[in-house]
């Protein structure tokens, strides 16, 4: 391959890269709705309590930063309990759970549904926004 | 901050591994750019160099010259010579993140023109991405060696967007990925005492 033609493809590699990286950025972290009910085996959720349920592994780079936001909000809401799942050893529950990557976190309603699903690190606003919708926090409100 | 979870190691500075993901990442389009103009992307059936090539007729290769390039050619290609250096240092960062030779340069170099760091971070991401650029280029080198062409300029591509997504985004591929890699059945699938 000539060189001409060989810097041509890694520019574009570089291009390839930075837009991957910004759509990743755009899409990260965006609320998703769900209607399921949460299969709570294994996941340390009391029930009938609204739960911010984060699943993270060893290797994840971003998950302290997740904890720390969550358990901000938590704490502050006297109603809404926060537990972090370690999937490092416990594919089953990956899989239970159609969790791909991680920092991924539920928001799981008193009535174990899933009121919204976060891929990536959400924004605090988006969680704060999701939890404002649950019937328990209206009524406390 | 000590909400760390508790069998979590020391923190490191984050800027850290972003600062070596800026280096691998460079050292990789380098070792990219050698792979697409040496002979890992050599095509035509002329003879080149000090050999004679034997055109393969019909070949499922084409007119990819890597199949019938000797062993010592394809070895001393300076892409492949790059890309092992490159394998050594993810090999440094997995056996020994302390002492790899950027985390130390950040230590000593960059890190005291720095503000000190608001946030400490769990080295373990970091750790397992050095082993996951590691087995990416370990591929394409030995797929290089079997002669397998285009194999390590991909593999040394593959490689540079994840250490680029890393320095530039903050992104760990291989971190955010290890569920799908555990699907994939690269790790052990069963659950195991932690």
């Amino acid at each position: 391959m000539s060189p001409i033609l060989a810097l041509l493809v890694l520019g574009a590699l570089v291009v390839i890269a930075a837009v991957a990286g910004v759509v990743w950025r755009a899409r990260d972290g965006r609320r998703r709705r769900g209607s399921d009910v949460v299969d709570l085996t294994d996941l340390g959720v009391t029930p009938g309590r609204v739960t911010l349920v984060q699943f993270g592994t060893e290797t994840c780079a971003r998950c302290p930063q997740v904890r720390r936001m969550l358990q901000g909000i938590a704490s502050a809401l006297p109603t809404v309990d926060h537990v972090d799942v370690d999937l490092t050893h416990r594919p089953d529950l990956a899989r239970a759970h159609r969790v791909l990557s991680t920092p991924t976190t539920f928001l799981i309603g008193a009535d174990a549904v899933l009121a919204a699903r976060f891929n990536g690190v959400p924004r605090r606003a988006d969680v704060e926004a999701a939890l404002s919708e649950l019937p328990v926090l209206q009524e406390a409100s | 901050m000590t909400d760390t979870a508790p069998a979590a190691p020391r923190g490191i500075d984050p800027r850290a591994p972003r600062f070596a993901a800026w280096i691998t990442s460079a050292l990789l389009l380098v070792a990219t750019f050698l792979g697409l103009i040496g002979a890992s992307a050599r095509t035509g059936s002329a003879s080149f160099g000090w050999f004679a090539y034997q055109p393969l007729a019909n070949s499922a290769w084409g007119a990819w010259t890597l199949p019938a390039t000797p062993i010592g050619v394809r070895v001393l290609d300076p892409a492949f010579v790059l890309t092992v250096v490159i394998a050594l240092l993810f090999l440094w960062g997995v056996v020994s993140p302390t002492t790899s030779p950027w985390s130390v340069l950040f230590r000593r170099v960059v890190r005291p023109r720095l503000a000190p760091p608001t946030d400490l971070e769990d080295p373990r991401p970091p750790r397992f991405a050095q082993g996951v650029g590691l087995f990416v280029v370990g591929v394409g080198l030995l797929l290089h060696v079997l002669g397998v062409p285009l194999a390590l300029p991909i593999a040394t591509a593959m490689a540079f967007v994840a250490a680029f997504l890393n320095a530039a985004f903050g992104f760990c591929l291989g971190c955010e990925l290890y569920l799908l890699l555990q699907r994939a059945g690269v790790f052990g699938r069963g659950p195991r005492a932690a």
